[in-house]
């Protein structure tokens, strides 16, 4: 089959390699209809995550039609249509049992190498590095699903491709950032970053009950859609002092739950940018905590940081006074799909959330090392590009 | 609840911190000790013969059979130091690991005690044969290139859901003792398995210490396969992703 293999910092290929097969008994193979790039996927891009190995196939957000099945899978059958959540769980230990699926204690096949750096292992996923389990990633024809009955869900007929293939990571964190808020009525919510978990996590702000809804970003196409689609109030950091405006829109108070949708890619303006780019390039802090340290400061006292932009490892300056004496609650995660997807496949049905205006590029699998150089570049508006390795 | 371990579980071996600064301490065996006194002795005889034809060769010999007779007489061994094992002393390696299993104990001391069940996870044994209700017979592969090695092992201690402790049988290839606890974790949160390994190779000489340099190996794939007891009771498998395709192929 056909794949795209990470070989490098910016070095991606379609390569030709042999078909997946059943390796346990609750694995399924799915055909690939749909696999989307993901903002997440561009720090393995970038070489920001670590145990990347050179023939690694990425991508982790997809859809597809189940092809065969283990001989322990029992839900799933032959030619149903699902969508299948980007993080892998087991179903059966205590995390899984909590619905806290990302925290899986038994699907990283490299949970050792985890606990050397996390000190505790977490759940697998796909195409994601060898630290999170060196699963093979979805940009390929078929992929191999571990736990299929747990991770593929099949899609009501009445949810088409364009709404579906988003189901699998791009909603579930984007609600899970809003859930992690705690929002309440007449809460303000900040989210930095207006990508597509940004967006989802505005959409799904507001069906919790939050008055007002506030996108961070510089790029102004994204700004656009998140006005147009999100019903978000748009603030670009490059040409707004991002606290004050955050003063003005909330009264003085400051917003009431503040979204870090970005990760460790984050800029900043000014010498800032600088002090964490020179010392994330000479490997002395992994991750750029700019928005973090910018959320924490606009956050209102008592407030909520949600964090579901990624991060790896270590970061540097982190204000813990502020956080400290200002009483903030933080809270993060990768988030639990496997819980999340039915509630917001009965939402997408009702047309309460409509992520399809992520999908501005559908391409070729061939097209993938230019997609990525694209969606890197934010070049030519692009949200997302999903690929149709089958088509 | 404090663990009470057996002795096999008290020496360590591995406190450096208590050996004498002065390296001058018997670390090697008596009848190392012979043999290292005669193979010195007759290397210094013959490297002082040869002075005349081969003078490198020969002082190298001398040399070498000087440090010998040293190390036989003195009973110290620089090069066992240097490695950080005790000829005198049999040195085991111990291991130690905990984890929760989200299952009933009874279910998770049955699971462990019916031994034919470890072979279905741990990869690294290739059969466990029962033969009594005390012994039963191992075979186990730690790598494609070294031999398998098989042993003896008598449960020496149990008690029905709380422990099972074992040992190899003397004469074993891998001398390996461990024990197994069982405990109820607080609030339905299910089983707390405590895991206490302890094996040496060959007891003691060079054997130990030549098994200590392998030890963060097999130290990996003895956790690997104790974790993979909790993956395989809980998830029914183990997750791998041996076998799936990549760019590498």
């Amino acid at each position: 089959m056909k794949a795209l293999c990470w070989n490098g910092i910016k070095d991606l290929r379609v390569e030709t390699v042999p078909d997946p097969t059943i390796l346990n008994p609750r694995d399924a193979i799915v055909k690939v209809t749909m696999s989307s790039v993901c903002g997440s996927d561009l720090h393995l891009y970038n070489g920001f995550v670590p145990t990347m190995r050179e023939g690694d196939i990425i991508g982790h957000e997809f859809m597809g039609e189940i092809v065969e099945t283990g001989k322990d899978v029992q839900k799933l059958k032959k030619g149903d249509r699902v969508v299948i959540v980007s993080v892998i769980g087991c179903g059966e230990c205590h995390y899984c049992n909590s619905g806290t699926w990302s925290l899986c204690d038994n699907s990283n096949p490299h949970a050792i190498m985890q606990e050397k750096v996390y000190n505790y292992s977490t759940a697998g996923i796909f195409g994601y590095s060898h630290l999170f389990g060196g699963y093979a990633g979805s940009h390929a024809q078929y992929i191999r699903v571990p736990f299929a009955d747990n991770g593929a869900f099949v899609i009501p007929e009445d949810i088409p491709d364009e709404k579906a293939v988003f189901l699998s990571d791009a909603l579930p964190t984007g609600y899970m950032a809003a859930e992690m808020g705690n929002i309440k009525p007449g809460d303000v919510v900040a989210v930095w970053g207006a990508g597509g978990v940004g967006q989802m996590a505005m959409q799904t702000a507001y069906l919790m009950g939050a008055d007002k809804v506030i996108a961070i970003d510089r790029f102004d196409y994204r700004l656009q859609a998140a006005a147009k689609y999100s019903g978000a109030e748009a603030l670009d950091y490059e040409k707004t002092d991002i606290l004050e405006a955050l003063k003005e829109a909330t009264g003085g108070r400051g917003p009431d739950v503040c979204i870090d949708a970005v990760g460790m890619e984050a800029r900043s303006t000014g010498i800032e940018q600088y002090y964490d780019k020179t010392k994330q390039v000479l490997r002395m802090e992994s991750d750029r905590p700019a928005v973090l340290r910018q959320a924490i400061m606009a956050c209102r006292k008592g407030g909520t940081i949600s964090v579901v932009g990624v991060y790896a490892g270590l970061i540097d300056k982190f204000p813990m006074g502020v956080l400290m004496n200002k009483g903030l609650s933080m809270r993060g995660g990768q988030m639990h799909g496997q819980r999340y997807v039915p509630i917001l496949m009965n939402l997408v049905q009702e047309g309460r959330l409509d992520p399809s205006f992520l999908l501005t590029h559908p391409m070729p699998l061939e097209a993938g090392p230019d997609a990525y150089a694209m969606f890197n570049d934010k070049a030519d508006s692009c949200m997302r590009a999903v690929f149709m390795p089958n088509m | 609840m404090a663990i009470i371990y057996p002795d096999m579980y008290k020496n360590t071996g591995k406190d450096h911190t208590r050996m004498p600064k002065k390296s001058t301490y018997i670390n090697v065996k008596t009848t190392e000790r012979i043999l290292s006194v005669a193979g010195g002795a007759f290397l210094l005889y013959s490297g002082l013969r040869s002075v005349g034809r081969n003078p490198v060769t020969a002082i190298s010999k001398a040399v070498g059979g000087f440090a010998l007779i040293a190390r036989g007489v003195s009973g110290h061994c620089p090069v066992y130091e240097q490695i950080g094992t005790d000829g005198a002393k049999s040195e085991a390696v111990n291991i130690k690991q905990y984890f929760t299993v989200n299952k009933p104990r009874a279910e998770v001391y049955q699971f462990w005690r019916k031994l034919e069940n470890l072979p279905l996870f741990m990869r690294h044994l290739e059969s466990v044969e029962q033969k009594d209700e005390k012994y039963s017979h191992w075979k186990a592969k730690f790598s494609k290139n070294t031999p398998a090695l098989s042993w003896n092992a008598a449960i020496v201690k149990e008690r029905e859901n709380e422990f099972i402790g074992w040992s190899s049988v003397e004469g074993s290839t891998i001398n390996n003792a461990g024990k197994v606890e069982f405990r109820d974790a607080p609030g339905g949160r299910g089983t707390e398995v405590q895991v206490v390994f302890s094996y040496n190779m060959g007891g003691g000489g060079l054997g130990s210490g030549v098994a200590k340099l392998f030890t963060p190996l097999v130290e990996n794939i003895i956790r690997e396969d104790v974790r993979n007891f909790k993956q395989y009771i809980e998830a029914g498998e183990v997750p791998t992703i041996a076998g799936q395709p990549s760019g590498r192929d």
